[in-house]
């Protein structure tokens, strides 16, 4: 287990502030966050590579800020592979073990273990700079293994791989991980990664931990906008606590009201986020619905995303957007100009105080 | 391709004829040299058999490198640390690196000399304990280590920026200390620059002239045997050790430059 607390740091002119943090063993742990958020440097500051300015830095719990990277027991594998170029593939991947002194056949074993179980035997000699990047990607991360690490940290493992390189290199993590239950910390920006694979996750916005915790649960509740927005949260509206009562809020939002689950105080400036997923359309008024908002719009453009899913903007005294099946959109034959009811249920919506 | 193209280029062509002009000096005056020594080829050999010519050439060229091995023991750390790490005051110790290159060859040699003679800062404890540098085989190789540290270290330095730091990280990572990772990663990715770099040093080491006779007119580097012979045997005699050091040279170089094909060579496409 590793724990940061309030941990900064300064490089150069980039900085880490307050960043707080827990990985459990077994961990599938995610960190998302814009490109020179800090991403990278947090991995490094958990492998030790950086010292903390100040803060502490926890291995199961006791205090580590000052041990250095080779007696951490953390592998990192950079996005652009970082393989040796001047040793071979067998080379490359014992390396770890040649370091740490282990007899010459226990080295030879464990390499040809970790070469059979990612399917690069016929790699063995050559050198990294005539292989393709899937195939760097491979043995980096045997590399990495081979010296049996307590945590593995992947920047960006899947960035430059193809798509079916891709998949085979998640199926692969995904089986490491289970099987060994080794920890993982993985750095990305794409957000079904993360759906996928992650137990927990933490957004990182210009050197600050802005939210940390279950994977779905960040996705769900986001608590500020700039999360709500990096977590694909398509609407994301400005506005003020109008009332609140019993657990409901209602938030004015341009012309309109927009009642909510939230216990927010009236008067109080806040943000309204939900997903455009939890937006329904319908051609006429409805006499009956549980759906506490229900608003007039008017389509202003129809976007088919290429799959099965098509995006409507409209306009419904604010801006919205709506995710709705292709079939749907072509069934009730959705253009612009057109004028649909919309409406949103109260507990899809959450209502982010100003503040935070 | 490049081949082809360049004489349609005419940028490049106007570039490479006055590139030409350049090289033509340095191939004019060693035809023009060589020409009037193979004229007389009894005095060449004669020379070339003088057994002060060959000490002379031995002694320059074992000085230069021992000067570049002392360099590379002090030179490399040095190098290292400023090629990966960022500390107030930086700026000074590059110029203080640097110096050697600035100052006229006269003015280090007398700063060496005041440092080394017998009376000197250093050289006062030393001389007490029978060592001298005055006019003796090590105030050469201070003089020319002297000389010589700029190009070895920056040249080396550029070597170590080169390779990338994540390398280190990633060995640091699989249990590799500091050190361990510099030995296995760096040393072995940036041998051919600090291979060039010593190269260039040593060559500069035997070139040197002015800061060497201050300290140590004897024993004659050849540069001082050259200087000698011209100012008491006039043009010819010094002209010929002149040619025959630059054999010695050209041979030696032509080594070098053969050996480090085997040096260094690794793939950086990744």
């Amino acid at each position: 287990m590793i724990e940061f607390r309030r941990v900064s740091l300064t490089l150069g002119n980039f900085a880490l502030q307050e960043v707080s943090l827990t990985v459990r063993k077994g961990d599938y742990y995610f960190i998302i966050g814009p490109s020179g958020a800090g991403k990278t440097v947090l991995l490094e500051a958990i492998a030790g590579l950086h010292l903390p300015d100040d803060g502490e830095i926890l291995i199961d719990g006791e205090d580590a800020s000052h041990v250095p990277p080779e007696k951490r027991r953390i592998a990192l594998v950079y996005q652009d592979y970082s393989l040796f170029p001047h040793m071979t593939v067998e080379e490359n991947i014992g390396f770890g073990l040649r370091m740490q002194k282990r007899p010459k056949e226990e080295i030879r074993g464990r390499v040809d273990d970790l070469l059979a179980a990612f399917g690069i035997e016929h790699l063995r000699d050559r050198f990294p700079g005539t292989m393709s990047g899937g195939e760097q990607q491979r043995t980096a991360i045997a590399r990495a293994l081979a010296s049996d690490p307590e945590i593995l940290l992947l920047d960006e493992p899947f960035a430059a791989l193809d798509p079916v390189t891709r998949e085979h290199l998640i199926t692969d993590l995904q089986r490491i991980h289970h099987e060994k239950g080794l920890t993982i910390v993985q750095v990305t920006h794409a957000r079904e990664e993360i759906l996928r694979m992650a137990t927990r996750c933490a957004v990182i916005i210009e050197g600050r931990m802005v939210q940390e915790g279950q994977a779905d649960q960040v996705f769900q509740t986001p608590e500020s906008t700039v999360v709500a927005r990096f977590v694909g949260m398509e609407n994301i509206l400005n506005g003020v606590v109008a009332t609140s009562a019993d657990g409901l809020a209602s938030i004015d939002v341009g012309k309109q009201r927009i009642i909510a689950v939230s216990d927010a105080a009236p008067g109080t400036a806040a943000a309204v986020v939900f997903r455009a997923a939890d937006v329904t359309l319908y051609l006429r008024d409805r006499e009956e619905s549980t759906a506490r908002n229900q608003f007039e719009a008017v389509i202003t453009a129809v976007v088919p995303l290429g799959g099965p899913l098509t995006e409507v903007y409209l306009d419904a005294g604010f801006p919205l957007v709506a995710l709705v099946t292709r079939r749907s959109a072509e069934d009730l034959d959705l253009t612009p100009g057109m004028s649909v009811e919309a409406s949103i249920k109260a507990s899809a919506v959450r209502v982010i105080p100003e503040s935070s | 391709m490049a081949q082809t193209s360049i004489l349609r280029d005419r940028c490049l062509v106007s570039f490479s004829l006055l590139g030409g002009v350049i090289l033509g000096f340095t191939v004019l005056a060693l035809l023009n040299m060589t020409a009037k020594e193979l004229a007389d080829i009894p005095h060449l050999l004669r020379v070339a058999a003088d057994a002060k010519v060959i000490d002379s050439i031995v002694l320059t060229m074992a000085a230069g490198v021992n000067a570049i091995a002392i360099l590379m023991i002090f030179g490399i750390p040095l190098a290292y640390v400023l090629a990966r790490t960022d500390f107030r005051g930086k700026g000074i110790v590059e110029s203080i690196v640097d110096i050697p290159l600035m100052l006229p060859h006269t003015v280090a040699g007398i700063l060496v000399y005041i440092l080394f003679m017998k009376r000197g800062l250093i050289g006062a404890p030393f001389y007490s304990i029978g060592f001298s540098f005055e006019d003796a085989y090590p105030g050469i190789v201070i003089a020319m280590l002297f000389v010589a540290s700029p190009y070895f270290i920056n040249s080396t330095r550029e070597g170590f920026e080169k390779v990338p730091v994540h390398l280190e990280n990633v060995a640091r990572t699989l249990g590799a200390s500091r050190f361990s990772a510099f030995r296995h990663i760096v040393l072995p990715l940036s041998a051919r620059d600090i291979y060039n770099g010593a190269i260039l040093a040593w060559g500069r080491a035997i070139g040197e002239f002015a800061a060497i006779i201050m300290i140590a007119y004897y024993p004659m580097v050849i540069s001082t045997l050259i200087y000698y012979r011209f100012t008491t045997g006039g043009i010819k005699e010094s002209s010929t050790v002149a040619f025959v050091m630059i054999l010695a040279c050209f041979a030696v170089f032509m080594t070098l430059r053969y050996l480090s094909r085997f040096i260094g060579r690794h793939d950086d496409r990744v």
